[in-house]
């Protein structure tokens, strides 16, 4: 077996996969994710993966193939880079093998892929410009709520009367919340009303892929938002969405990136040695 | 001199629509003359004979504002006229003695009348290339055409163009042309040692500087870059083709290597290796420019193909000596040589299996990430899925 780093440059986060891969069987044997906090994000990247290495006894020279995903691609030393849908696909399928879609949701964007059973991806649709499917979103409500990333979702479940914010424009639906503060609206309703207006947003994405049904794999920074999870699976629910699908969701979705990069990595390290082209790329 | 030294020169020069080098060498002896031309091709030999700088005029670039360009043409044309009338109004052409219209398609053509409207001190030619390749009658035309063109530059210049002179020149052209393709070989060969934005920028320099002068700079890069010491990625490789007019972004060429694609072949500049062949010192020096051309020059659409089997089959041959997997056909925006031609170009790769995606492109085009999306998603297809 040859072992495959995976390198995700997300906006907010760097996550990086040790795998060990041969063929169709592979291993999982570390991983690391570090925020990136107005870091350099490649400088961060690079420590993060040799501690990592370190971690498990290992330097560079062990490993056959450093695949980067995001927005990692500036990573001089990487051996070959993967679009992120690519890598989040694989990784959808390494997570759940019944994936038949993804939601990734970041930092900056959100996007539906459908997908194959070997992780091919067929089709998709982004979030525009607006940031307010995203990730940096929920972050600045957090902040002006005066509470943690980690307790939206436990927060967002409490909620018993959830106060509808703008789906479409971010700085609206700050606006919104700062009324509802002054309105003294409760933090479990404003952080549904928030995750009913993602969920929306998103499970329109789902059907403009035309995902019908399967499981949808959450994947990026969100996945954990266990509170945005349960949203999008009562949306799909909801009979007027007209989407048949289960969410699913895995405590290591946030590494979905970097599993497909480590993964699509180890794969191309077996054809690059059948095209006798490995000691040049590697 | 470092790899980084040439490359930088050659982004200084890129940068400049002041065109200051052209001006120094200008005012560098009195009498010295400057001629611009616009793509495709004009043959350079004939204006070096006459003693003076050919410079490409490419366009304004990413960061000029075109004001007063824009209101010469409709909506629906492309940029590159609008640019040089903005190059020419803001007086950045204003050192140029003489202006090259090549037969690239309506819009250049006519920009040769727009030009003597409104710089009348200023030589402006319309510049034909025959469309019938029989020596005795586009051969014959494409001489009477040439000899015009020395005439003209006579006048200009005030000296007689000698055979002599000619012979001179096309030596001094066939020397460039051979470090030009040595350059575009290297890259086939060593992709990830010669990134295409650095090509690009070598090339660029070549349509601003002597052609001695760039041949140098050739052979200096070549071998800076062989000593350097560069990581081979595992990106796919592709040609690239329809930017043989307006120039792209220079971030476009980059964004496309950086998503996982090396370009391994383009046609972003063609004036330079328009003749495939070493043109001929021997005998008529004017007969054996004008049969270069008829007999010894790349296909490109502003080109008459007679034959409709052999149409297009260019590309594909592209892509087989190149080693390429892919195409990457990016035109700019309402070019209609590049647009008409893609069809028809796509229907080959079709028939051969070679995978392609197409874009285009404005050379103000600012943003990158759909470029980088298609393109990377290109790239991981055909690393991922293709049967090879």
């Amino acid at each position: 077996m040859v072992k495959t780093v995976g390198i995700d440059v997300g906006t907010g986060v760097v996550k990086v996969a040790l795998f060990e891969v041969e063929g169709d069987k592979n291993e999982w044997i570390g991983k690391r994710v570090e925020r990136i906090r107005k870091r350099d994000p490649y400088k961060l990247a690079e420590d993060t993966m040799d501690d990592l290495l370190k971690e498990n006894g290992l330097t560079r020279d062990d490993i056959a193939y450093i695949a980067t995903t995001g927005e990692g691609e500036s990573l001089e030393f990487h051996t070959g880079h993967f679009y992120s849908m690519t890598t989040h696909a694989r990784g959808a399928i390494y997570l759940n093998p019944e994936s038949r879609s993804v939601l990734d949701v970041g930092a900056l964007h959100g996007r539906a892929i459908r997908i194959d059973e070997h992780g091919k991806v067929l089709d998709y649709r982004m979030t525009s410009q607006c940031a307010s499917g995203s990730g940096q979103f929920l972050e600045n409500i957090a902040r002006y709520l005066g509470i943690t990333l980690e307790e939206i979702g436990e927060l967002s479940q409490q909620s018993d009367d959830p106060e509808v914010v703008s789906g479409i424009c971010a700085v609206l639906a700050e606006t919104d919340v700062i009324n509802m503060v002054s309105r003294s609206i409760s933090a479990p309703n404003i952080l549904k009303g928030i995750h009913i207006s993602m969920s929306n947003r998103l499970l329109k994405l789902l059907r403009a892929t035309k995902v019908m049904e399967g499981d949808v794999m959450v994947t990026g920074g969100l996945a954990l938002d266990t509170g945005l999870v349960a949203t999008m699976a009562e949306g799909v629910a909801d009979p007027k969405n007209k989407v048949n699908v289960t969410i699913k969701s895995d405590p290591d979705s946030i590494y979905a990136g970097a599993i497909g990069a480590a993964l699509w990595g180890g794969f191309r390290y077996e054809k690059l040695q059948e095209l006798g082209q490995l000691q040049e790329a590697s | 001199m470092s790899v980084k030294e040439i490359i930088d020169r050659c982004e200084v020069l890129f940068e400049d629509v002041n065109f200051t080098s052209a001006r120094e060498w200008k005012d560098a002896k009195p009498g010295r003359k400057v001629v611009g031309y616009l793509p495709i091709y004009v043959p350079c030999e004939i204006i070096h004979a006459a003693g003076m700088l050919p410079i490409g005029i490419l366009g304004g670039g990413s960061d000029l504002e075109v004001i007063h360009g824009d209101a010469y043409y409709q909506s629906y044309i492309c940029r590159i006229p609008r640019s040089t009338v903005e190059l020419g109004v803001t007086n950045r052409l204003d050192f140029i003695d003489g202006m090259l219209f090549p037969s690239t398609c309506d819009v250049i053509r006519n920009l040769s009348g727009v030009w003597k409207l409104m710089f009348p001190e200023v030589m402006a030619r319309y510049f034909d290339t025959p469309q019938n390749y029989r020596k005795d009658i586009g051969g014959e035309f494409y001489k009477n055409d040439l000899r015009e063109l020395i005439e003209s530059l006579e006048e200009l210049g005030g000296v007689k163009v000698t055979d002599d002179d000619l012979r001179n020149s096309i030596e001094v052209y066939n020397e460039n042309r051979k470090w030009v393709n040595k350059v575009y070989q290297y890259r086939k060969d060593k992709p990830w040692k010669t990134p295409s934005a650095e090509i690009y920028l070598l090339m660029r320099a070549g349509e601003v500087l002597p052609p001695e002068e760039h041949t140098q700079m050739m052979q200096d890069y070549l071998a800076a870059v062989e000593n350097e010491e560069r990581r081979m990625k595992d990106n796919c490789r592709v040609v690239l083709n329809g930017s043989f007019c307006e120039q792209p972004p220079l971030g476009m060429i980059k964004s496309i290597e950086l998503a996982g694609c090396y370009i391994v072949d383009d046609d972003f500049i063609m004036a330079n290796r328009m003749i495939t062949t070493d043109i001929s010192t021997e005998g008529d020096p004017l007969e054996n420019i004008a049969n270069a051309f008829l007999t010894d020059s790349m296909p490109f659409p502003s080109k008459f193909e007679p034959s409709e089997e052999e149409k297009g089959l260019y590309l594909a041959d592209y892509v087989r000596q190149s080693g390429a997997e892919g195409v990457i056909f990016a035109a700019a925006s309402f070019c209609d040589p590049a647009l008409l031609d893609q069809p028809l170009l796509y229907h080959v790769l079709d028939d051969q299996k070679i995978p392609y995606i197409a874009f285009q492109f404005a050379e103000n085009s600012g943003q990158m990430q759909p470029i980088r999306e298609q393109a990377g998603t290109f790239a991981d297809s055909i690393k991922l899925w293709s049967a090879a």
